[in-house]
């Protein structure tokens, strides 16, 4: 089951939008120099279609994004919550950051409108960084995916 | 009189072995300086009436000496004895001014200096600001005796002392004590475009054409701005300019503004003559100011959108029968606001203070344009306040200040109706003091913030009686004048230490039922009786006020007096900024409307980030204050400012983008206006160092978890 340590309303993940980010915990990819060792560990509450349900209830139409930061050891999971949301709520934009190299194939990648992959690797940096292995895409209306990650590079 | 071993207290409050020969000295001189013969058997005589007991202050020996020296007939004796003491005494007034003097000019800058109104507006510390600082304890004295005198004659002594007794024990603080003019004022300029500036004792006629507006613009708020000790503003400069650049170059100017109509070897554009106006206009008014001690006056200007203009000008019209452009008007105010932020980036400019005014309907902004352009100039990193309504019934000119509109009509005699108010004065309640005190004895505090309430109330309205004299007198041209109107004009109750009496009563600042009620069971006390002693001729408001000096000075104090005081400098905003758990949506709620719904002359939301939004969060960021009803706000995002280049850049840095100087410097806008940190007091030096940033880091999800992710 996935859990959630805490939330947060970000800007700078998701370009453009106004995000409801959800750090969700019993991350798998253990990635070295990670600073979130609490976010390895299987803590937090239940993130569930009642959770969605609250957070929505809580901040309606101030968000135009959730975004699910982490999840990686049930990706599936993590799908069946981005499906509820587009069902439900069908004005909010769902977003995903994973740490791996590729989203699974049992994942059905057109229920996300953003995506986030790659693992954080010291040397090559975050998403700020121009040498950064980790990629965002965001998808086209023909449900294809265009890769975005140079929007954190403008000045 | 038996002779013991007495310590006596002295003026600094140190102590010092009793000596009566001491005494004894000073009155054989008293007897000396009249030339009066005196025999030890007398000076017994006068010494046995002394009642000296342990710790007794110098001050009340000698007022016991004065009255032996009368019981015993000595009355010559007597008056030489008082005036030895007076001339002491001023002396010792001129030594407390010398050793100001030295202080002042050892301080870091001059708002840490300044001892009674400590004010970051001024930007050097020099013998013009030093002169400022003298007088005013004469002047804080002055306007006490003043006041006081009008309470005794409109309510009894006994109100004048427990006035003097709340404002010495620090349960209210007067604001702008040190000046004796009114506060501030947005004025309307229809007397001047009328009359020129002749009725304020000018010498200018009526502005005639585009270079006679703008000169005789600059000079018009000089003279406005020197009658009143806080800001002055002018909401319909754009307005009149676009009338004045219609006159010159034809009412579609902005059609083609690259046409050359500078015919000398500059050859400039339309676009070019208006921005070079725009330059001579902010620069002249960015300057200090001899007449208000060394400071830029406090300019402030506002925009509208469509509706607004609408609401407020659609009655207006000029003196050659036309009535105000909409179409001139939207891109003058683009082209300004524009060439401003850009001019931000050459050289500090506090003035003007903006206000862009949106009226929304359903929770976006009802002239779409306008809303885009607002949320495209924040995306650009133009800083400035936003005034939402949704209804034209009020209106923000200033950084502060926010007014019922009364009346949109216009007259051919006074002008726009909605546009001129203004404070007449502040006097300041705090709160955490007030409710603390009333808790620790055992009273329910909502009686006893009602009584000080009450008071404060009836020393405004003193107040306004002196005002009322002085216009009797012709000392105030301005309301004369008609540029503001002394019954439009409020009576402030300002609010300070709302959070931490909230704290005090064990409560979580966030947007909670309980904190909501205690909000609104404060402010509804203040309300009340704003609403009670309301005339045809008093306005009251009430008002959470900036606080740059007075929310360090009353933690200070409460802290010394043994209260709860739980951080340096009283907040200014309904949540903490240091309190790095609520996020953005949680700070718009709490400025939202049911807290801010007593808060009738307003309070501006500082929306600390620590980078720049897109335009599209902007906008969202936009209809979630129209949603939740936060009416004021503006987006503060600290400019980096090298110190050894000079570079300005937009952006929150920690080295210099050009010379990668690690000697920065940083603009922000702790108080209304932008400023350079390093001209804020001490105190408020540090507030701003702890005070939150929304920043990737702290605020959002952490870049660890990212890259965990």
């Amino acid at each position: 089951m996935l859990k959630y340590v805490n939330t947060g309303i970000v800007f700078q993940e998701i370009p453009d939008e106004v995000t409801l980010a959800i750090n969700i915990s019993n991350c798998p990819c253990h990635c070295p120099g990670c600073h979130s060792h609490y976010l390895w560990e299987d803590i937090g509450l239940p993130l569930n279609t009642d959770a969605i349900d609250d957070f929505l209830a809580e901040f309606g139409n101030d968000i135009t994004c959730i975004s699910f930061m982490g999840g990686d050891a049930d990706p599936k999971a993590v799908n069946l919550l981005a499906q509820y949301i587009h069902e439900e709520y069908p004005t909010f934009k769902v977003a995903w950051y994973s740490g791996r190299l590729r989203i699974p194939s049992i994942v059905n990648q057109t229920d996300f409108d953003y995506i986030k992959v790659g693992p954080y690797i010291k040397h090559l940096g975050a998403l700020k960084s121009p040498t950064t292995n980790q990629r965002l895409y965001r998808r086209l209306e023909d449900n294809t995916f265009e890769d975005i990650t140079s929007r954190f590079w403008k000045k | 009189m038996e002779i013991k071993n007495f310590t006596i207290t002295k003026r600094d409050g140190s102590k010092d072995q009793f000596s009566l020969d001491k005494i004894m000295n000073a009155v054989l001189k008293a007897f000396d300086s009249v030339q009066q013969p005196v025999d030890l058997g007398s000076i017994s005589q006068i010494l046995s009436h002394l009642d000296i007991s342990n710790d007794i202050k110098v001050e009340d020996i000698q007022n016991q000496v004065e009255e032996a020296l009368m019981k015993e007939g000595y009355y010559k004796v007597a008056k030489s004895f008082m005036l030895y003491r007076q001339a002491h005494s001023e002396d010792r007034e001129t030594l407390a001014k010398l050793q100001f003097l030295a202080d002042y000019c050892e301080s870091v800058n001059a708002a840490t200096g300044s001892k009674y109104d400590a004010n970051a507006n001024v930007e050097h510390k020099n013998i013009a600001t030093l002169i400022g600082e003298l007088p005013k304890s004469n002047f804080i004295r002055l306007n006490r005796r003043l006041l006081t005198d009008r309470i005794k004659k409109m309510y009894g002594k006994q109100l004048a002392d427990e006035y003097i007794d709340l404002l010495t024990h620090h349960f209210i603080y007067k604001n702008d004590e040190t000046s004796l003019a009114n506060y501030c004022a947005s004025i309307t300029m229809y007397p001047w475009l009328i009359g020129g500036t002749t009725s304020i004792g000018g010498n200018s006629t009526a502005p005639t054409n585009l270079k006679s507006f703008c000169g005789g613009f600059v000079n018009m708020v000089f003279m406005v701005s020197s009658m009143l000790s806080g800001a002055c503003a002018t909401p319909e400069f754009l307005m009149y300019m676009n009338y004045f650049i219609g006159m010159e170059y034809g009412k579609d100017y902005y059609k083609n503004p690259e046409r050359v109509v500078d015919l000398s070897v500059k050859q400039r554009s339309i676009d070019k003559v208006i921005t070079d106006y725009f330059e001579q206009i902010v620069y002249s008014l960015n300057q200090p100011t001899g007449a208000r001690n060394y400071q830029a006056v406090f300019w402030n200007v506002a925009y509208y959108d469509k509706y607004y203009f609408e609401s407020l000008f659609g009655n207006f019209y000029f003196p050659d029968g036309s009535q105000p452009d909409w179409d001139g008007l939207s891109w003058l105010q683009k082209r300004f606001m524009k060439w401003f932020n850009a001019e931000r980036t050459k050289t500090m400019l506090t003035f003007p203070v903006e206000t862009m005014a949106l009226l929304t309907k359903d929770g976006e902004p009802m002239d779409k344009e306008w809303g885009d352009f607002t949320a495209e100039m924040y995306s650009e990193g133009h800083s400035f306040f936003t005034y939402m309504s949704d209804n034209a019934d009020s209106l923000s000119s200033c950084c502060r200040l926010r007014n019922e509109i009364q009346d949109n009509g216009f007259s051919y005699t006074l002008g726009a109706g909605g546009v001129s108010t203004g404070s007449k004065s502040v006097l300041t309640v705090n709160l955490n003091r007030c409710i603390q005190y009333a808790v620790n004895h055992n009273m329910d505090y909502k009686d006893y913030l009602g009584q000080v309430i009450d008071l404060c109330h009836k020393v405004q309205t003193a107040y306004n009686e002196n005002l009322k004299e002085l216009q009797a007198h012709g000392m105030l041209p301005l309301f004369d004048a008609g540029y503001i109107n002394i019954s439009r004009q409020y009576l402030t109750i300002g609010i300070n230490g709302l959070v931490e009496a909230a704290e005090f009563m064990g409560l979580k600042i966030t947007p909670n039922d309980e904190y909501k009620e205690f909000v609104q069971g404060v402010l509804g006390i203040v309300e009340k009786y704003n609403k009670q002693y309301r005339t045809k001729d008093l306005l009251f408001n009430c008002e959470m006020i900036p606080a740059e000096n007075v929310g360090v000075k009353h933690a200070k104090w409460d802290r010394e007096d043994g209260y709860f005081v739980p951080r340096d400098c009283y907040n200014s905003y309904f949540y903490v900024v240091e309190d790095d758990s609520l996020n953005i949506i949680d700070k718009f709620k709490l400025h939202g409307a049911p807290y801010i719904e007593h808060l009738t002359g307003g309070s501006a939301l500082h929306m600390n980030l620590e980078e720049h939004l897109s335009k599209q969060q902007y906008a969202q960021l936009l209809k979630v204050a129209a949603k939740e009803g936060c009416n004021y706000f503006t987006f503060n995002i600290p400019n980096t400012i090298c110190n050894d280049c000079g570079t300005i850049d937009k952006r929150y840095l920690h080295e210099c983008p050009h010379c990668h100087s690690k000697n920065v410097d940083y603009m922000t806008r702790i108080i209304g206006y932008l400023k350079r940190v390093s001209n804020f007091s001490q105190a408020r030096q540090e507030e701003a160092s702890r005070r939150y940033y929304a920043t990737k880091q702290k605020y959002t999800v952490k870049e660890e978890a990212k890259a965990n992710a």
